[in-house]
């Protein structure tokens, strides 16, 4: 079994420590939680209302939003990558990761414009129904996150051209957490809006 | 350690009243604004004309209290923004841009809650002469204005933030935590760009999304950051041994 209390006390505190920089940990909680809301609201408003919902569910297209799921799970793990470089000290291979998780990432932007100009032109919008109300919403305001999450990654790889050690490593540790959180954000959007609750 | 930017008398008294501002600005909002202005909740964007005037005219007394006290309280709020600019002065050195943000987006946010309380008394001036359609359209006016002029105050938010985590002391004057929830703030108040677009649910402008999660993390906001500018305050003071 594994006892941590049996683990030096230094190496321990190291174990436990949250990755980056702490503060940023409490944005991404506060953030989360306000996702949670949402989430709640969403689901009542589906048992209020179950018929509207899967029949708007059954206009959305499930691919694309699990292309959107693969596209944002390769670009956290190659995140992942790079944080492994950094506190390997590898500066390069971290930056190379950090631009590739950027490229690969940016297909969601692709994805997602493709789906909302799909929509709009037949006709659905923010309007539309109570569905499609958050569909936009939540959606919109996740693709937001997604875009700073881009603007982070590209001030990252620009930090890791020069790098700075500890201070670096921080930053790319606290923006692989933002990252992963729009990732979680979607992981949770897309069995949500495309998949729970069945289609018409 | 205090950086000392500062050589001229510091007058603790005066800059603690301005700190404490913030939570003048807050309880007059509350009270003058959010209660007689009956703000708190608003009306929904589905709310009958009907109700929206019948209000303007059965409690214009109390509507018109409410925003002059609201209009005159308002610059409150840039008096604060002032408080924590000087502690910022001393975090991170005098004249940092992100301390003229700060500054400047406190002192922007008292032109919407202005205007738009302005809006408010308009329409309590003479109702009885207005019909049920144009008094429902100041107070829309007004709830719009208020909303979408949240990235004045996101910047002053964003000001604070990013600043004060340049704080290079070992004990910070404002903890991440703190720092980071005001960027946080600043953050989700986009979520008000989807009250124009809806006037029932959770995103019209009395729903729980755009009205009671996005003012209270709001109303939350100035007690926070008024008890650590006061903190600081106190802590520059012993420092500089005034």
């Amino acid at each position: 079994m594994y006892a941590p209390s049996t683990m030096p006390a230094e190496t321990r505190k190291k174990a436990l420590a949250l990755p980056g920089d702490e503060g940023v940990f409490f944005f991404i909680t506060a953030d989360m939680a306000m996702f949670a809301l949402f989430f709640l609201v969403f689901m009542v408003g589906q048992a209020q209302a179950p018929d509207i919902y899967r029949a708007s569910r059954a206009a959305l297209d499930p691919t694309l939003g699990l292309l959107n799921t693969l596209i944002l799970a390769t670009s956290g793990w190659l995140m992942v990558r790079a944080v492994d470089a950094a506190r390997r000290e590898r500066w390069s291979a971290a930056r190379r990761n950090v631009i590739a998780a950027a490229l690969v990432g940016l297909g969601f932007a692709v994805t997602k414009a493709f789906e909302y100009h799909a929509k709009i032109s037949h006709g659905i919008t923010l309007n539309t129904n109570e569905f499609f109300t958050y569909y936009y919403a939540f959606t919109g305001l996740h693709f937001f996150h997604f875009v700073i999450g881009v603007l982070v990654l590209a001030i990252t790889q620009a930090k890791l051209a020069a790098p700075e050690g500890e201070k670096t490593r921080i930053w790319l540790e606290s923006a692989a957490a933002y990252w992963h959180m729009v990732d979680l954000l979607w992981m949770v959007l897309f069995p949500m809006l495309y998949l729970a609750g069945g289609t018409a | 350690m205090a950086s000392a930017p500062m050589t001229e008398d510091n007058s603790y008294g005066a800059w603690k009243f301005c700190a404490w501002n913030g939570m003048i600005f807050m309880a007059v909002f509350m009270y003058f604004w959010g209660w007689l202005g009956h703000n708190l909740p608003p009306f929904a964007g589905d709310a009958p004309a009907s109700e929206v005037a019948g209000y303007f005219r059965n409690h214009s007394d109390a509507v018109r209290l409410g925003m002059v006290t609201s209009m005159t309280f308002a610059v409150s709020y840039a008096v604060w923004g002032i408080a924590i600019g000087k502690v910022m002065d001393y975090a991170i050195g005098r004249g940092h841009i992100l301390t003229d943000l700060q500054v400047w987006g406190a002192g922007l946010t008292v032109v919407p809650i202005l205007v738009s309380s302005s809006f408010w008394l308009l329409g309590s001036y003479r109702p009885e002469a207005l019909d049920d359609t144009t008094l429902q359209m100041i107070y829309d006016a007004a709830w719009l204005l208020i909303d979408l002029a949240y990235a004045v105050t996101s910047v002053q938010m964003f000001g604070l933030g990013f600043g004060f985590l340049r704080d290079k002391r070992a004990e910070p004057f404002f903890p991440k935590w703190v720092c980071w929830y005001s960027i946080w703030v600043g953050f989700m108040f986009i979520a008000e760009c989807f009250m124009p677009f809806f006037k029932g649910g959770a995103f019209n402008r009395s729903g729980i999304l755009n009205f009671w999660i996005e003012f209270s993390i709001f109303f939350a906001y100035a007690p926070i950051i008024t008890w650590y500018t006061l903190k600081a305050i106190g802590r520059i003071r012993v420092e500089n041994g005034d």
